[in-house]
């Protein structure tokens, strides 16, 4: 049995996060239907693209239902990405479209006079302590592209915020549900030791 | 606050690196001698100018993708979706843009709806034309569009690229310093981040091209001997001089 279950809708890049768990020598299986799933195995919901496309192709091969039990029973689930957005109520990319809904918030296009994307190497400011972030200093660089931030989340609930003219939460954690804004398999040793930490300490 | 970026460009063709004016090749660097752990990011272009992209420029990008764990761009030579699907299949976290867009103008927008725009870095080549002024090249440098970098940059951004690459390409090698009025002219009109390539010879024109635009990141290719210390001495001249760097 792998000790992590990876979503795999077929959207992405997923080879790096595939990487990532080879170099640290933690069993992982891609699970592109129900069926693949396993018992007892946590959860990283990756994602590149576009909210409204991936909840879709979620939702059509019902991958939707499981995570939210899944949740409900207390299975260690990580999202990145817009694996991190879809966890959340909702998000105004094109248009309205519903998440998740495991833990409460919203995305909307960034609005600061910055550049965007968000592209680049940015710091994590830890809000509280937090397993995901073992051995990890406060302040830490890791990599982060994205247009949307969160609003309207339960501050208890961050992890660490980041500034890009404003603070946006970069890490969130709620009961066993895990969320990064930033791509852990792009951020070297830092990146590294979050994946290591969600499967060995979350 | 987001750091300025310091990425590596590495030109391939049939699987060897070159280095870029004219295209030498160039044996003595081989992947080997790529520092993954100081760079913030990193691009793989193939020059190879195959009908289909090479399996060799494959086996390049799983390298990377296997061992560096920094963001990876890929480009040269891209046609068609599946190409692109390949290439995201193969390791790649953004594809690199140019000449498709002139020769199959509905293939940024397809991506830009599958990947998102972020997946999207799109090349500005330009050359001086023989007015003085700034023209975008295609087709490896060898077929003047007639846009100019701007028309280019706005064709682009519309149609979902995420970053724009700018590139003098009578600058490329050169390493006589960025073309920071053409970099500057797109940077400040466009709301995405801009990258520089092309021209860099020494610690101070990276300097330069931070203080004077406002662009995310370098990029570089023959300044760097591939070492830990050279990019990481980059670094701590950027440090010392107030330029925010990732450590």
């Amino acid at each position: 049995m792998s000790n992590i279950n990876i979503v795999d809708i077929g959207i992405g890049n997923i080879a790096s996060l595939c990487s990532a768990f080879e170099k640290l020598k933690i069993s992982y299986k891609l699970c592109k239907t129900l069926n693949d799933f396993q018992n007892n195995s946590k959860i990283v919901i990756p994602g590149v693209g576009a909210f409204g496309g991936f909840m879709k192709r979620l939702r059509e091969k019902e991958i939707d239902k499981l995570i939210i039990n899944k949740a409900k029973n207390n299975v260690p689930i990580l999202g990145i990405c817009l694996g991190f957005q879809i966890l959340f109520t909702k998000s105004n990319e094109h248009g309205y479209h519903k998440g998740l809904d495991l833990i409460e918030g919203e995305f909307n296009r960034i609005d600061t006079t910055m550049k965007v994307p968000h592209v680049g190497w940015n710091e994590c400011y830890l809000n509280q302590k937090n397993n995901l972030f073992y051995n990890i200093k406060n302040n830490s660089d890791f990599y982060f592209i994205h247009s949307y931030f969160l609003k309207n989340y339960n501050k208890k609930e961050v992890i660490s915020f980041t500034n890009y003219e404003l603070n946006f939460p970069s890490s969130i954690n709620k009961n066993k549900i895990f969320g990064v804004q930033f791509h852990p398999e792009k951020s070297q040793y830092n990146g590294l030791q979050i994946i290591k930490n969600f499967a060995e300490r979350c | 606050m987001l750091k300025k970026r310091l990425i590596i460009s590495l030109t391939f063709n049939d699987g060897i690196l070159f280095r870029t004016k004219k295209f030498l090749p160039d044996y003595r660097y081989t992947k080997n001698f790529i520092d993954f752990w100081t760079a913030d990011e990193i691009i793989l272009l193939d020059v190879s100018r195959k009908k289909k992209l090479s399996e060799s420029f494959l086996d390049i990008i799983k390298f990377f993708s296997n061992n560096c764990f920094v963001p990876l761009s890929v480009g040269g030579g891209i046609k068609s979706i599946e190409d692109v699907n390949m290439l995201f299949k193969t390791g790649a976290d953004k594809v690199v843009l140019n000449s498709s867009t002139y020769n199959n103008p509905g293939l940024i927008n397809k991506i830009s709806k599958n990947y998102g725009s972020q997946a999207i870095i799109h090349s500005i080549d330009c050359k001086i034309n023989s007015k003085g002024k700034h023209t975008v090249m295609v087709n490896n440098g060898s077929l003047d569009t007639k846009y100019s970098p701007i028309e280019w940059a706005d064709i682009a951004t519309q149609n979902g690229c995420g970053e724009l690459l700018i590139n003098n390409i009578d600058n490329d090698g050169s390493l006589l310093g960025y073309d920071l009025n053409l970099i500057l002219s797109i940077t400040n009109k466009f709301d995405c981040p801009t990258l520089a390539l092309g021209g860099a010879g020494n610690w101070e024109h990276i300097y330069q091209l931070f203080k004077i635009t406002n662009t995310s990141g370098a990029c570089t290719q023959n300044i760097y001997h591939f070492t830990n210390e050279s990019l990481k001495s980059a670094k701590n001249y950027l440090k010392n001089k107030q330029i925010l760097v990732r450590e």
